[in-house]
């Protein structure tokens, strides 16, 4: 083939390949239960977008927005999500579902944590310097726990029992199993949890546990090169009686991970 | 304050001679931010010179790279060689070292530089002269070295060559890591189960030309050109 004419075909290949994906910015939550696996296939067939996922901390995730390398943030931190909003960053904050977080800890319970009182438990857990691991690393996660800790009348626990992997959900829990030790976690991603050694969930119930994910789009005012009709199509999608279905079909043994309630 | 983004990278055109041997005729690429992106190809079709190119340690001949649409290179870019370069000081000492040069100041150096090491699980070892470590060992460290710098674009040429099979599963690990904290990478390997976890795009790369860039599962499972087909029926069991 003229190497001209290959050289344009190639070139028209790749800008068309690039406007057939979008990137998201999501939280492990999301990623390590398993949720994205089984629901963007359904977005690509309905859509014809291929949607690739970079799983982050709700804090870094929200940067990757606000840098623009991310056309849609989907994340789980209403007051940094409602920041990153009125700073410009993105579109619109629209709520997709909710599951809740748990605190999980070893079966035994020497702190006497168990109960359905968050702030009660890590009173507990810290009066009795048992070994807690935080994933201090600026998530959505980390945000509520810290929130949990101020409830608690801590402020910032700090000493040898408080552990900070300073990473994602996944090696967090797998720190804490290693340790038999005290962490706080999304159920979703506690169900798909398998290494999970002697720990048990000890604290649901509590409303503060409740954990609302949002889905915005980066502002193409600010980011002209965000792909703005496919990631709006991402969006449109997820909050569609289609994607919600998508979202509540999704299972671990049974269980039902996260549960649809999208409202603009 | 928030950086503006280095993305996306785009190449277009580039030529490359070594001496007399034309090692990239007209690459055309694109690099997205966060991206996952895979170089295949023989020995000889042009791999780690493509990478060389891409962080600027090769000018082009003829061509463009630009970032975000500008030919300056941006400095949050690292890359890790096959053979590690590591100086003779105590592995700790090698990634401060890092830091230092990219002006860092003395007290965040230490501080990034020992949760690079923790995070790679060298921190038994951060006081051992650097050229003392297994060969595995050394590639971590290159990698906390590279991660350190907190690069939005790491790239890693054949990460795992001359690894075990263990010391491989943990560089994939480390790699799949870096990328989840937010990194672009971009890698050669010869390493087809490596490449297939860990590529969203690959570039196939045939005497010095890009015959194919594409999503992994399109490439590896129905290859477009004849030269990625055999290359990967080589490489099979």
């Amino acid at each position: 083939m003229n190497r001209v004419v290959f050289t344009i075909l190639f070139l028209l290949a790749q800008a068309a390949g690039a406007q057939q994906f979008i990137t998201i910015a999501s939280t492990t939550s999301t990623e390590q239960s398993g949720l994205f696996r089984t629901i963007l296939p359904a977005f690509t067939r309905a859509t014809g977008v291929e949607a690739r996922v970079v799983a982050l901390g709700t804090g870094q995730a929200l940067d990757v927005g606000r840098r623009g390398d991310a056309d849609v943030v989907f994340v789980h931190d209403a007051a940094a999500e409602r920041r990153f909003v009125a700073e410009g960053y993105g579109v619109e904050r629209i709520e997709v579902m909710f599951n809740d977080f748990v605190v999980v800890g070893p079966a035994s319970d020497p702190a006497g944590a168990r109960g359905s009182d968050v702030a009660k438990a890590l009173a507990a857990i810290a009066g009795a310097r048992a070994p807690f691991v935080s994933r201090a690393d600026n998530s959505g996660t980390h945000a509520a726990e810290l929130r949990f800790w101020k409830a608690a009348g801590i402020g910032r626990p700090w000493g040898e029992w408080y552990r900070e992997t300073g990473s994602g959900m996944g090696p967090t829990l797998n720190t804490a199993s290693a340790m038999n030790g005290y962490a706080l976690t999304d159920r979703s991603t506690w169900l798909s949890f398998r290494n999970r050694g002697e720990l048990v969930v000890l604290v649901e119930g509590d409303q503060r546990l409740f954990n609302q994910y949002g889905v915005i789009l980066v502002n193409p005012d600010r980011h002209p090169h965000v792909k703005k009709e496919a990631g709006q199509k991402f969006i449109d999608w997820i909050v569609s009686p289609e994607g919600q279905a998508a979202v509540a079909a999704y299972e671990i043994g049974g269980q039902q991970l996260f549960f649809p309630n999208a409202r603009r | 304050m928030v950086e503006a983004s280095i993305f996306p990278l785009e190449v277009r055109g580039v030529h490359v001679t070594l001496g007399t041997h034309h090692a990239l005729k007209d690459v055309n690429l694109r690099v997205d931010a966060l991206a996952r992106t895979v170089v295949l190809g023989a020995n000889g079709a042009g791999k780690s010179v493509l990478l060389r190119v891409l962080h600027g340690l090769i000018a082009p001949d003829a061509g463009t790279i630009t970032w975000a649409g500008s030919t300056r290179r941006p400095a949050q870019q690292a890359m890790v060689f096959q053979r590690a370069v590591l100086l003779r000081r105590p592995a700790l000492a090698n990634i401060d070292y890092a830091l230092a040069v990219n002006r860092v100041g003395r007290a965040e150096r230490r501080q990034r530089a020992r949760e690079a090491i923790e995070r790679v699980g060298l921190g038994h070892v951060a006081q051992r002269q650097a050229r003392v470590l297994s060969g595995g060992e050394r590639q971590r460290l290159a990698l906390a070295r590279a991660w350190a710098l907190r690069p939005r674009v790491l790239f890693l040429d054949e990460p795992t060559a001359s690894l075990d099979p263990a010391a491989s599963a943990e560089i994939e690990r480390l790699v799949h890591e870096i990328h989840a904290a937010g990194t672009a990478i971009v890698m050669t390997t010869h390493h087809l189960g490596f490449a297939r976890r860990q590529a969203e795009t690959v570039v196939f790369l045939h005497e010095g030309r890009v015959t194919e860039c594409t999503p992994a599962d399109r490439f590896f499972g129905a290859p477009a050109s004849a030269e990625a087909h055999a290359y990967l029926q080589e490489e099979l069991p």
